[in-house]
């Protein structure tokens, strides 16, 4: 039994399966590739297949190349609009050169406007009219009677503000004779007159009375 | 008492002529208060002079003769630490004998009673 596995083993074709692969046996993939049932063979298939060698100065040209083909491919829109600008002055220009001024839009109506006497114009007469019409006698009286009023308490106030600094200047007054005492009454000695200190000697009085009140 | 007539009653007292007495008698002897009552009695005897003297011994509800016992007092202490009394026992015996009034004649006679006893 041995011997036959062997002997088949031997016979039977070590490739038959073109599914099977192996890493240690098939190195190229299209090797068994079955076109029509017939097997294509490396060197038919990659025929001529070899690496050129190309300059690296041909290739910097042709990457050059390409970019600029994509400047220019971005400066045409660019292009193309300093074209319409230019073509839309143009016809600006065109226009304004053949259209007459009383044709333009809106002259008719600013002409018509100017035109317009100012008396006629919307609200003229309004003013006119009130302008015109004389003033009453009981606006001038309720005039009258507003300023008495306000003169009244103007007056009024001034008396208030009147009293306020005459109480003011009383007080201010009595602080500063105090004041004056006070400093003068620090060089109380006899080298002042008699009349002198008899003065001192009232206003003593009087501030001590004033204080008492 | 305020200290500024204290300091003008001094300064009057200092002074030798006959207006400062006056004025020490008309704002200080007849003041409602009593220490410038006092304070101007005593000083007007520290003048020892003769207007002065007669001021606080002949005069009624004055010095010696003040309804208040202090002032009173303070006066009577005052004649008594003269060192020179003649002027005061002069114008005492003066009041003892001529004076209309009787309570200060009483008065006048203590005073010199308690300077003969000093």
């Amino acid at each position: 039994m041995a011997k036959i596995i062997k002997i088949a083993s031997t016979t039977t074709p070590r490739n038959a399966n073109p599914f099977r692969t192996s890493r240690s046996v098939a190195t190229n993939p299209f090797k068994y590739s079955n076109f029509e049932g017939n097997t294509l063979q490396f060197a038919d298939v990659f025929e001529g297949f070899e690496p050129k060698n190309i300059s690296k100065l041909k290739m910097i040209a042709a990457s050059v190349t390409g970019t600029m083909n994509k400047i220019k491919s971005g400066f045409e829109p660019i292009v193309n609009f300093v074209n319409r600008v230019r073509g839309g002055i143009s016809s600006a220009w065109d226009y304004a050169k053949n259209t007459s001024v009383t044709d333009l839009p809106g002259m008719r109506t600013f002409s018509r406007v100017m035109n317009t006497p100012v008396t006629d114009l919307p609200g003229i007469k309004t003013i006119n009219r009130v302008m015109n019409t004389p003033i009453e006698i009981n606006l001038l009286s309720g005039i009258t009677d507003s300023l008495s009023g306000i003169k009244t308490g103007i007056s009024g106030r001034i008396s208030s503000i009147n009293d306020n600094v005459t109480t003011f200047g009383k007080e201010l007054s009595d602080k500063w004779t105090a004041l004056v005492s006070k400093i003068q009454g620090s060089r109380i000695s006899s080298d002042l007159t008699v009349n002198e200190l008899e003065e001192l000697w009232k206003k003593e009085i009087e501030l001590e009375v004033g204080g008492a009140v | 008492m305020n200290r500024n007539v204290l300091e003008i009653i001094d300064a009057l007292s200092a002074h030798e002529d006959n207006e400062s007495i006056r004025v020490l008698e008309e704002l200080g002897t007849n003041s409602p208060d009593n220490e410038v009552r006092e304070y101007t009695s005593r000083a007007l005897v520290r003048k020892n002079v003769h207007d002065s003297l007669k001021v606080v011994i002949i005069n009624q509800g004055k010095g010696i003769n003040d309804l208040s016992p202090s002032v009173a007092m303070s006066t009577i202490n005052e004649i008594l630490a003269l060192k020179d009394k003649e002027e005061v026992i002069k114008i005492l015996d003066d009041t003892i004998s001529m004076h209309s009034d009787e309570s200060v004649k009483e008065n006048a006679r203590s005073v010199k009673s308690l300077l003969s006893l000093s």
